[in-house]
């Protein structure tokens, strides 16, 4: 897994230009500031800032922990927390338990069928992954009506004929498809042979053909367990993405609507406020996500499931590290939106309207995720930061990003997130500050 | 001796002056009140100190500098509609804006304790803001702008509704920071409930000061005023016709005499004798409703209507 050193690399970058620019966010003013609080690290002695792990200015680490402390002991979030689980719970666990027994296809033979003709069905079984089980019928009416009743699965009739209970598409992938196709391609040629008069021997050598094992220059696409990796590592984001940023949404708008606001801005500026609530939010989001990935590393060891192999480690943490990148862009537009919000009631107008590119970029990246084939559309919305969060992971997860791309997109992201942060605070303070006048564009580009 | 100086603040709204050219000072070591009817620009002036208003012009300065952060964070701020986190406990909530303020975390529980349990409430300290009574809420409120003994103590309209009892509490708690050499300066709309309250007075209407002073100062200044009451006689018409003199209200009979210059008290009196049976005489000092009446119309002349919404509860 050689790949995955430049992406932990990218990461890890990532991280340190968004404390860089959470650092100048906070305002880093010359003057000696009295409060120091450490959120997670206490503070240290003066002279030792090497040391600090999360050196934030003291007051945006107190906002942050306020809003750490409040949300996490919140109903919200633990009902939350147990969806999340729920969730990561079933994707590992089911196909585990499914997984060990392989399905059973029952073929009902219905008139004549020579011996090698029904070795050859049951040797069409193992290369699709299923059992193939022959139920003799009496006739071809007794086989229709056992497949009507789901009794078989499929059935072979007079040897000329293969009947199935539902038309089966030519896009049709499943298992239950590939072996009606299977069957039909090995009783149709086991005809022909019969037909072009060879030796029982010839026709034996022929009927037992194999198709040849195909390789590939490229590596091979994802598996079953790992598209679902991806899938559920996008319906978690989609969540948490929508939860957490209707809190800063709803969490500015109850700050200001209670005045709360003005007692707080009264003791610190709008930035550092605005990045303590951003950062504190954002931290409730990642120990849920940290929590749902420990259950699911643990439900893995239990089941022995083979989600972690192939690309699935790297398909979750190219989706927690857009999780925050996502969180981080998200949050300003919604905080900002917040604040120009007066009454709780319009916070759900606001929330439709933010969500929608949510929405878009959920559905376009699941499309992806199940079919596993990356649309043009993909490839390009992985490198818009509204979209990236979905459509990046899942181009991971297809093998279909280089570790530059990823990065690419993660630095558009964090450019993006930083002048989205400078827009949002203005807003903020400009709607704060001008309680009962809205703001125009003007005003703000003017500022 | 520290010193809140507002130099020439004005904001306006549109077409409307909030703030117009507005100065004045607050010194240390007595209880200011900030006074003038509604919409007199007080609550405008007083974000104009945190820095929640932008100023078209004018400085806040405190000990002679402008105001800076740092500064802020030794003041403390009463909003005139309450900020509190309703879901949030009482002591965690004081302890947050303690630790805002720049308390280390146990000094921040000492005074959240502390004021909790001289504002009686400290059985509420784990109870959430919004379970409390509406009372106990505004005792909370006051606690968090007190929590981090500010140098500057700044309260809009802390007194309104509260009961008598609530009052004389909040006039305590001003007085004492006050006389620990803090400045402390609050607002209200009711010129009367206040004279008690403070030592000296801002008062201000249409964004502009209009008197300040001592309280003392402002009482005894200008026309006196007599109370006089004769039996018998619930309309007052005994002090009809008398030259010099207008009656200002009239409580039951009890009739409020506005004295001219030269109307001297013992003619007054004697026209009360000659009338009935005298129950009530006294020489009374001036209230800072008619202060603020007596101001407004001497500086804008014609504007005798004044419709002075002091006093009236809403």
């Amino acid at each position: 897994m050689s790949g995955i050193v430049p992406i932990v690399i990218a990461i890890g970058a990532i991280f340190f230009v968004i404390y860089r620019l959470r650092r100048q966010a906070g305002g880093s003013g010359a003057r000696p500031r009295p409060v120091r609080g450490g959120l997670l690290v206490p503070p240290p002695g003066a002279g030792q800032p090497a040391l600090r792990l999360l050196p934030l200015p003291g007051d945006t680490g107190l906002v942050a922990a306020r809003e750490f402390r409040v949300r996490a002991r919140g109903r919200v979030f633990r009902v939350g927390t147990l969806l999340v689980l729920l969730i990561v719970s079933g994707a590992i666990v089911i196909p585990a338990l499914l997984g060990h027994k392989p399905t059973v296809e029952r073929v009902g033979v219905a008139g004549a069928l020579s011996a090698p003709v029904r070795a050859a069905l049951v040797a069409d079984g193992p290369g699709i992954g299923v059992t193939v089980t022959l139920v003799p019928e009496p006739s071809g009416q007794a086989a229709t009506a056992d497949l009507r009743a789901g009794r078989i699965d499929l059935a072979v009739v007079d040897g000329s004929r293969v009947v199935t209970d539902k038309p089966t598409a030519a896009s049709d992938t499943s298992q239950g498809a590939q072996l009606t196709r299977a069957v039909s391609r090995t009783v149709g040629t086991a005809e022909a042979l019969q037909a072009a008069r060879l030796t029982p021997a010839q026709a034996a050598a022929i009927a037992g053909a194999r198709p040849l094992p195909l390789s590939s220059l490229q590596p091979g696409g994802p598996g079953t367990t790992q598209r679902n990796t991806s899938y559920v590592g996008l319906l978690l984001l989609f969540f948490m993405l929508t939860q957490y940023n209707a809190w800063t949404l709803t969490g500015v708008l109850e700050e200001k609507s209670s005045r709360i606001a003005e007692v707080l801005l009264a003791a610190l500026p709008p930035a550092r406020l605005l990045a303590g609530k951003v950062l504190g939010i954002g931290l409730t989001a990642f120990l849920q996500a940290g929590l749902a990935v420990a259950v699911a590393v643990s439900e893995v060891r239990a089941t022995h499931s083979d989600v972690l192999n192939g690309l699935t480690p790297l398909t979750v943490a190219a989706t927690l590290s857009w999780l925050i990148l996502g969180y981080a862009f998200y949050a300003w537009v919604y905080a900002a939106a917040g604040s120009t919000a007066d009454r709780q009631e319009q916070a759900q107008s606001l929330l439709i309207p933010l969500g929608l590119p949510v929405i878009f970029g959920f559905f376009v990246a699941s499309t992806a995720a199940i079919s596993g084939n990356a649309s043009a559309l993909v490839h390009v919305l992985a490198y818009l930061p509204p979209t990236a969060p979905f459509a990046m992971p899942v181009l991971v997860s297809l093998g279909a990003a280089a570790w530059w791309q990823f990065a690419l997109s993660a630095a558009i992201s964090v450019v993006c997130t930083a002048g989205l942060a400078r827009l949002a605070t203005a807003v903020y303070s400009a709607s704060i500050l001008r309680t009962g006048s809205r703001v125009s564009l003007r005003e703000l580009m003017s500022r | 001796m520290s010193r809140l100086e507002l130099d020439g603040l004005t904001r306006r709204y549109g077409p409307v002056t909030a703030l117009d050219q507005l100065s004045f000072s607050v010194t240390s070591g007595q209880v200011t009140g900030f006074l003038g009817p509604n919409g007199a620009g007080k609550t405008t002036a007083m974000r104009a100190v945190f820095g929640l208003t932008a100023l078209d012009a004018g400085t806040v300065r405190w000990n002679d500098r402008p105001v800076t952060l740092a500064d802020r964070r030794r003041f403390g701020y009463l909003p005139e509609e309450r900020g509190l986190y309703p879901g949030m406990l009482v002591a965690e909530q004081l302890e947050y804006l303690g630790r805002l303020h720049g308390l280390s975390p146990a000094a921040a529980t000492t005074a959240a304790t502390g004021w909790l349990e001289r504002l009686g409430i400290a059985d509420r300290a784990t109870s959430k803001v919004e379970s409390l009574s509406l009372g106990n809420q505004q005792r909370v409120q006051l606690a968090s702008a007190l929590v981090h003994n500010p140098d500057l103590l700044v309260l809009d309209e802390p007194l309104s509704g509260l009961d008598p009892e609530g009052i004389d509490a909040v006039g305590e708690v001003l007085a004492s920071h006050a006389r620990a050499g803090k400045c402390v300066l609050f607002s209200s709309h009711q010129l009367d409930l206040v004279e008690d309250l403070c030592e000296s007075v801002v008062i201000i209407d249409r964004g502009r000061v209009v008197t300040s002073g001592t309280v003392e100062d402002l009482a005894t200044r200008g026309l006196p005023r007599l109370v006089v009451r004769v039996a018998g006689d619930r309309d007052g018409a005994w002090a009809r016709g008398l030259a010099g003199v207008r009656v200002s209200e009239n409580d039951g009979g009890a009739l409020r005499l506005v004295l001219s210059g030269p109307t001297d008290p013992q003619s007054v009196l004697r026209t009360a004798f000659a009338a009935g049976l005298v129950t009530e005489f006294a020489v009374q000092r001036r209230r800072l409703s008619e202060v603020f009446r007596e101001a407004v119309t001497h500086r804008a002349g014609q504007r005798q209507d004044v419709t002075l919404r002091a006093g009236v509860h809403q």
